[in-house]
């Protein structure tokens, strides 16, 4: 093998609402197909739109706008370094792009490993990092007005 | 020339998403702290403003090229 640790990414922008429970069957149908073993840890974080702005006000929806190109690349690279960091064996990261509702599922990420401690340590930081280098902006929209999201929520 | 782009509010306050900008031979190696300049959108970078070049992060002070592609980032909130 000319690189004896290549795992891969599949990741996938969603402009339209996506079921993350069907995206990790997927995933994981993947893993086994041609009748591999399936990893023996998973990691796996869904993340959803609360229904309450940054200031406390009822959210109407949550719009997503990104950097199309770099953001792929980026969550490659992301991906490539945690992946290496955590000797992880596959990940997975859906993200919604354009106007997502409260309780839609705006973010999976997903890792496998041969151990739980990497599968949890690298989804951790695989989503801590999605969350501050990837070029996502979020604007708020409460009572017909927009505003931009600078930052993220606590941990 | 050099392809520059903005995000999010940056774009908003702008009130501009892309411009082409011919740069002339006198002016290279030119940089994105002083295309942020020559394109009105303030004196220095704000310190929450990322850079890229050619979509990968880079340094406000990093000598550009014909062609490149440059973007102003806003604080980013992914996730």
């Amino acid at each position: 093998m000319a690189e004896a640790h290549r795992p891969g990414l599949v990741l996938r922008l969603h402009p339209e609402a996506f079921e993350p429970l069907v995206a990790l069957a997927e995933w994981q149908q993947q893993l086994t197909a041609g009748g591999s073993e399936a990893p023996a840890a998973e990691a796996h974080f869904i993340g959803r739109v609360r229904g309450r702005s940054a200031s406390g006000a009822a959210l109407e929806a949550l719009e997503l706008e990104h950097y199309p190109g770099m953001t792929e690349a980026q969550i490659e690279r992301i991906a490539a370094t945690i992946s290496r960091r955590h000797g992880l064996l596959a990940l997975r990261v859906d993200h919604r792009v354009g106007r997502v509702l409260p309780g839609e599922a705006i973010v999976l990420v997903a890792v496998a490993a041969d151990r739980r401690g990497p599968a949890q340590r690298g989804g951790q930081e695989l989503l801590e990092a999605l969350k501050h280098d990837a070029p996502f902006w979020k604007r708020e929209w409460s009572d017909g007005v927009g505003r931009w999201v600078e930052g993220n929520t606590a941990y | 020339m050099i392809h520059v782009r903005l995000f999010a509010g940056l774009r908003e306050q702008a009130g501009w998403g892309e411009r082409s900008l011919a740069i002339s031979a006198q002016s290279w190696p030119t940089t994105p702290a002083s295309l942020w300049r020559q394109l009105g959108l303030g004196e220095a970078v704000p310190p929450q403003v990322r850079v890229a070049v050619n979509q990968a992060f880079a340094a406000l002070d990093q000598p550009l090229q014909p062609g490149d592609e440059v973007a102003f980032l806003p604080p980013i909130s992914g996730g």
